[in-house]
């Protein structure tokens, strides 16, 4: 008796209090609209910490150097900008959950992640929150998200391999391919680009290995493929992994040259694999040296006096990313949302990467260029 | 229990008010907090009520939260269809992963389980119909008639009610009669079995349970976040989880969930240190196992303890009362007259025989003594009636049926009970429970009832705990109901098994050293209450060391030794047969029964 | 057939690493009952440790390995003497504890080391021996070598010195050998102690084989876990055959399912323990009801 009673109570309880707070949903009343006083508020979220943190740290670096080059030279109209920096840890989850932390903070824009899965999960959250976010990512899923507020600030895998696959088989006559990807999002994506390229030019690869992302041993694969004797092996995985490949491949007497995207252009892979097995990959890339010309220079001897380490080509991505939001920042007079948007479409910027024009789907640029790795550095082919 | 329910309610009411105060991005910390602290119940249903060591929690949650996706945007079903059916996917995946259980326990239950887990994600990132490591985005937001769930403040309050549901759900179940199985079971599977409770099935009903749990986690996960990606169901996450349970508390369902909230806010404030923050709850998951094992929810117990033994005991410390023996019945008239036949039985262990054609047969009725020298194979010879063991050869009877190799909890129903040589009580279960744990012959499979028929269960748990009020009653155990048997003295601790025995309603009843460890007293006691029960109608078979008492009570004795029978007899003409004397003389006083083979194991 | 044979050489060489992981699971929990969550963990200390001295100290590599051994021992003392408290009191307890020291280690090396990782040359620069087509790295043969010693010494230390029979006799039953005047405790601080050593010998190993990184132990404890209790937990050449055995089990399904591989090397395993929860050379202690 006492106990249905006390039930009764809490039960009315619950309800009067539901009843004295108006019955109104909660949360109705929180829009903040932008202000326009004060700093400007800009989310940079990369993976910090985790596996991927070598993307993010280089990222955060890119970003950071533009935003205190225009802080410098006085801000935006009068205005200091101020970057708010987001650990996503590589997570997926995670970078949902940031993208309601930066919209409820009143951030106006994002940079980043480097990483597309991440950036495709966000996608929704910022396109619903009209934030517009320039990533460091290059699967085509991104484009197919078709979120307006999506940019990115370097071509697609597809560019890369259309690229690479050109060079190889068109420009060197190239038909016996192998290929050995990873079936992580950067390795799926590199596959479909690459194999899609081959078919397009009527080349089908000799082989087709695909191996997971944390495999240590390729023996298996490897042998299958130095059993077809190709003269190109294609990689799709990351900077260790690839590294890995090659080294385990060269011990397996396989002579075939290497063939990649970005990745295989880093010191990881190049210290991974080893100098010498590593010799004569060619990579598929935006950003191949810091030497190639006058822009890339200053943007590398800046990069160098500020971190006192040398530049490459995520920091180079994420700069002219940073460096196109601010710019469409100042022709907008700071716009937010749809308007913003439109001015970073808006925007033509010649970058390090190259000349930047947005289409419909956010991509800006469309060209890589080819490099070969000789003597342990990433130089232009010749 | 006023104050309990004003808490619960003090509890309600601001959970209730909780979103007005928050903001977007805390509302959404808040919901994906909740969905954790079902989770975490989910695994202390199965690892800290039921003992089964889960390492694929996050694998339920990620087929919840896949199916949920899968079923949306490539079938185009509805969202709470799709719910339906993700969450029985989740069970079917969930008794698969169970299955292993049934074979094996502990650490390699962990690793097969985390295995399992492994697998999972090995499979959603390769799959073209999971969307490979990009995962499947754009979930649609469920449809709730007059509610937007596309708001998070409107999401909390579904989330919220569904983790009260489960929440009571699982406390239903642990204070009750499943729950109290699947207790006993983690502290003692073998004296489980025993006393009738289906090994077997309760460990799977326990992964039914996670399972349940972790796929509606994953529902409200695919609903919340509208996007799914293999590496939110890493391992990573597993370990969060599990320290999740173990800062909370295992043993006890809020625990969990307190340690969920506990965890996931201090994580969230050090958001952006995730190192730091792994290398904290690391550390508190350390210093919880060695320091508080029962975790957060364990510490106002612990207390209450210390403030007593401050303040010195109060009131009458706890007696133990006389025993009041049973209405002597007539034996019924029955078919058969013989209760246990066991014919030919041999027990070999890697080569050593432990167990040689014994052969033995007991009248209903009787008090039968089985003695002999230590290592001859009296433990043995129970473990075999008993289906600890399934014997290399021979046949055992009971009642008139051959149960050669039956399993302990089939024989238990059939109406057998057993006392062990060193003590088999439920150490994390008051003695009541113990008692209520033989008390109660419902089915596991008659589980479905607590879902379709909660007051019957409910109805039927109070008479079972009017029964074992009487049956501790009567074994004079009414001050120590509520305390755990390990705080209690020897001699108790041995009526309590006794108790226990008796309770589950035997028809043979298998002592096994009943008064090792006892004095004087307490064994003039024990011999009163075996022959009160042997009265009150049921058979008796004691294997004893204490020739005084094994003389004064049993009308037969068998004598083992070296696995063999080497006389059977009336207590008088077994004691002059030569060859008895002969094996007496030769048993040096070694410790153990069989050391080089355990008797039972864990 | 080569490329049959080439991939067991490549599962061979993997597998030496995993079953020296294997054996220091096996060498703690015959000792006291307890399975090391956290050696995963201590292998990628060790790899660091190793690495570290190699790279930056210019150390010859086998000194680098000797120091890393050292240190990763002392981790080993450190962990068993925390949970001293729990020995023998509550196994699930004390196993969740390792996780716990699992969990910690994990961060304090990407505190210490960084998220990233690093590279390792091969201390044996000699190229491939080539044995009619099939291609066998020098260094295999270094770690198949180093691992063989280091199973001859641990048989030769648990049955030939006093501390090992010591061991032994807790191993069978830390009662008995309590009631003879052992000291338990030793034992299994010894236990570990080798148990951590095992781990940098492992992890300094499969440095230049792989690429040393936080997550190296993760993946190479799941499987030397594994691998010990395939091949029946807690006895030594059951280390050694289940560690080649998950080895070449690895290569064979990465060889076959390509992406898929982890989904089937699991469910193998899983229906082997299942058929056999003893594993090959069987266990003393294994549920049964």
């Amino acid at each position: 008796m006492l106990r249905r009673r006390a039930a009764a109570i809490s039960v009315l309880a619950v309800l009067s209090a539901a009843f004295a707070t108006g019955c109104s949903a909660p949360g109705a009343d929180q829009e903040s609209s932008g202000d326009n006083s004060g700093p400007i508020k800009i989310a940079l979220v990369d993976a910090q910490s985790g596996q991927l943190s070598s993307l993010g740290a280089w990222e955060l670096k890119g970003a950071r150097l533009a935003i205190d080059e225009w802080n410098a030279a006085g801000g935006i109209d009068g205005r200091q900008i101020q970057l708010g920096v987001f650990d996503d840890q590589g997570d997926p989850t995670v970078g949902t959950n940031l993208a309601r932390k930066i919209d409820s903070e009143g951030y106006i824009a994002m940079i980043g992640t480097a990483e597309s899965a991440v950036t495709i999960a966000m996608a929704p959250i910022l396109k619903q929150a009209q934030i517009p976010n320039i990533t460091s990512g290059q699967s085509p899923g991104l484009v197919a998200v078709g979120s307006e507020f999506l940019f990115l600030n370097g071509p697609t895998s597809t560019t890369y391999d259309e690229t690479l696959a050109r060079h190889v088989v068109d420009d060197q006559g190239v038909r016996s391919i192998a290929m050995i990807s990873n079936n992580g999002g950067y390795g799926k994506g590199e596959h479909d680009a690459f194999l899609k390229a081959l078919r397009s030019r009527g080349v089908t690869p000799v082989a087709d290995q695909v191996v997971t992302t944390d495999q240590k041993d390729f023996s298996a694969a490897l042998t299958g493929i130095r059993q077809k004797n190709p003269k190109v092996i294609f990689l799709g995985a990351e900077e260790v992994e690839s590294g890995l490949i090659v080294k385990q491949a060269r011990d397996l007497g396989i002579t075939a040259t290497f063939v990649g995207a970005a990745p295989q252009g880093t010191p990881v892979f190049i210290d991974t694999a080893g100098a010498r097995n590593a010799e004569g990959t060619i990579v598929s890339s935006p950003y191949l040296s810091n030497e190639i010309n006058d822009a890339s220079k200053k943007f590398a001897a800046a990069y160098r006096k500020k971190f006192n380490e040398e530049a490459e080509l995520h920091g180079a991505k994420a700069y002219d990313g940073t460096q196109i939001l601010l710019t469409a920042l100042k022709t907008s007079n700071v716009a937010t949302g749809k308007d913003l948007a439109e001015a970073i479409r808006a925007t033509r910027y010649q970058g390090l990467l190259g000349a930047f024009a947005f289409d419909k789907t956010g991509v800006g640029i469309f060209e890589t260029s080819i490099g070969t790795i000789q003597s342990g550095k990433l130089v232009a082919a010749s | 229990m006023r104050s309990r329910l004003a808490l619960i309610a003090l509890i309600a009411v601001a959970a209730w008010l909780l979103p007005y105060g928050l903001d977007s991005y805390a509302i959404h910390v808040v919901n994906v907090i909740l969905i954790f602290a079902i989770l975490a119940t989910g695994l202390g249903l199965a690892m800290g009520i039921a003992g089964q060591v889960n390492l694929a929690q996050v694998a339920f949650f990620g087929v919840g939260a896949y199916v949920t996706a899968i079923l949306t945007t490539r079938a185009g079903l509805g969202f709470w269809v799709s719910a339906l059916l993700a969450v029985a996917a989740t069970v079917a995946i969930g008794l698969v992963v169970g299955t292993p259980a049934l074979r094996v326990q502990s650490h390699y239950l962990g690793i097969v389980t985390l295995g399992l887990a492994l697998a999972f994600t090995n499979w959603v990132t390769n799959a073209e119909i999971t969307g490979g490591a990009e995962g499947i985005s754009a979930i649609p937001v469920p449809v709730l008639p007059g509610v937007d769930l596309s708001s998070e403040y409107l999401y909390y309050y579904l989330e919220l009610i569904v983790l009260a549901l489960a929440l009571g759900f699982g406390l239903f179940v642990v204070r009750t009669g499943l729950g109290r199985r699947m207790r006993a079971m983690r502290d003692d599977s073998l004296a489980a079995g025993s006393l009738g409770a289906e090994v077997p099935l309760l460990r799977m009903t326990a992964f039914l349970l996670a399972s349940v749990y972790g796929g509606v986690g994953g529902v409200l996960y695919a609903g919340l976040i509208r996007y799914v990606a293999p590496e939110s169901f890493g391992i990573a996450n597993m370990f969060l989880l599990l320290a999740m349970v173990i800062i909370g508390g295992r043993q006890s369902l809020i625990g969990c969930v307190v340690g969920a909230v506990s965890l996931a806010l201090v994580r969230e404030a050090l958001v952006d240190h995730p190192t730091i923050a792994q290398v904290a709850y690391g550390t508190v998951v350390v210093l919880v196992v060695v320091f508080a094992p029962t975790g957060l929810a364990g510490l106002p117990a612990r207390a209450r303890v210390l403030r007593q033994r401050r303040r010195g005991r109060q009131g009458a410390a706890p007696r133990l009362g006389p025993f009041t023996p049973y209405e002597p019945t007539a034996a019924p008239p029955d078919q058969a007259t013989t209760m246990l036949r066991v014919a030919e039985v041999t027990m070999r262990f890697r080569g050593l025989k432990a167990l040689d054609r014994v052969s033995l047969t007991v009248d209903r009725g009787e008090i039968r003594g089985v003695v002999g020298p230590n290592g001859s194979g009296k433990t043995t010879l129970f473990n075999v009636i008993s289906g600890l063991y399934r014997p290399t050869g021979g046949r055992v009877e009971f009642r008139g049926r051959d149960m050669t190799g039956s399993t302990p909890y089939r024989l238990a129903r059939a109406g057998m009970s057993r006392t062990f040589q060193n003590l088999r009580l439920f150490g994390d279960l008051t003695v009541e429970e113990n008692v209520l744990v033989a008390l109660d012959r419902s089915r596991t499979l008659s589980s479905w009832r607590y879902l379709l028929g909660p007051v019957g269960i409910l109805r039927r748990d109070r008479e079972l705990h009017r029964q074992a009020r009487a049956v501790l009653d009567r074994y004079g155990l009414a001050d120590f109901a509520g305390l755990p048997p390990k705080s209690l003295p020897y001699g108790i601790q041995r009526r309590v098994e006794i108790a226990r025995a008796v309770a589950a309603a035997p028809s043979l009843l298998l002592l096994d050293e009943p008064a090792a460890g006892l004095n004087g007293e307490e064994v003039r006691q024990l011999s009163d209450i075996v022959r009160a029960i042997r009265d009150s109608g049921v058979t008796v078979i004691v294997i004893e060391h204490n020739m005084g008492l094994v003389m004064s009570l049993c009308e037969r004795i068998t004598v083992l030794a070296g696995g063999r029978v080497i006389a059977e007899g009336e207590p008088a003409q077994v004691a002059r047969t030569p060859a008895v004397i002969e094996a007496y003389l030769g048993d040096s006083m070694s410790s153990d029964d069989l050391p080089s083979v355990p008797e039972v194991t864990r | 057939m080569q490329v049959f044979l080439q991939t067991i050489v490549g599962g061979v060489s993997l597998g030496a690493v995993y079953a020296l992981v294997a054996l220091g699971f096996s060498l703690v929990y015959r000792t006291m009952g307890l399975v090391n969550f956290a050696h995963g963990n201590v292998v990628t200390v060790g790899a660091y440790l190793a690495s570290t001295f190699y790279l930056s100290t210019k150390l010859p590599f086998a000194l680098a390995m000797v120091i890393a051994i050292a240190l990763t021992g002392a981790i080993g003392l450190v962990i068993e003497r925390v949970l001293r408290p729990l020995e023998n009191r509550d196994f699930d307890l004390m196993l969740i504890g390792t996780i716990g020291f699992g969990i910690v280690l994990d961060a304090l090396i990407i505190m210490i080391w960084g998220a990233t990782g690093r590279a390792v040359p091969s201390p044996v620069p000699s190229a491939p021996l080539d044995l009619f087509g099939l291609r066998i790295r020098t260094y295999d043969l270094v770690v198949l070598a180093i691992a063989a010693v280091a199973t001859v010494l641990l048989v030769l230390f648990l049955s030939r010195t006093k501390r090992g029979a010591a061991m032994q006799a807790v191993a069978m039953d830390h009662e008995a050998a309590t009631a003879v005047g052992i000291h338990v405790g030793h034992s299994n601080a010894v236990a570990f102690m080798i148990g951590g050593g095992l781990a940098a010998l492992a992890g300094g190993l499969v440095g230049p084989l792989l690429y040393v990184s936080p997550a190296l132990g993760g993946a190479l404890g799941i499987k030397g876990f594994a691998a010990a209790i395939l091949g029946g937990f807690g006895s030594i050449p059951g280390a050694i055959v289940g560690g080649l055995a998950i080895g070449i089990l690895d290569s064979f399904t990465a060889g076959h399912f390509q992406g898929y591989s982890e989904l089937v090397t699991f469910l193998v395993f899983t229906v082997i323990i299942m058929v056999r929860p003893t594993g090959v050379f069987g266990e003393r202690t294994v549920n049964r009801a």
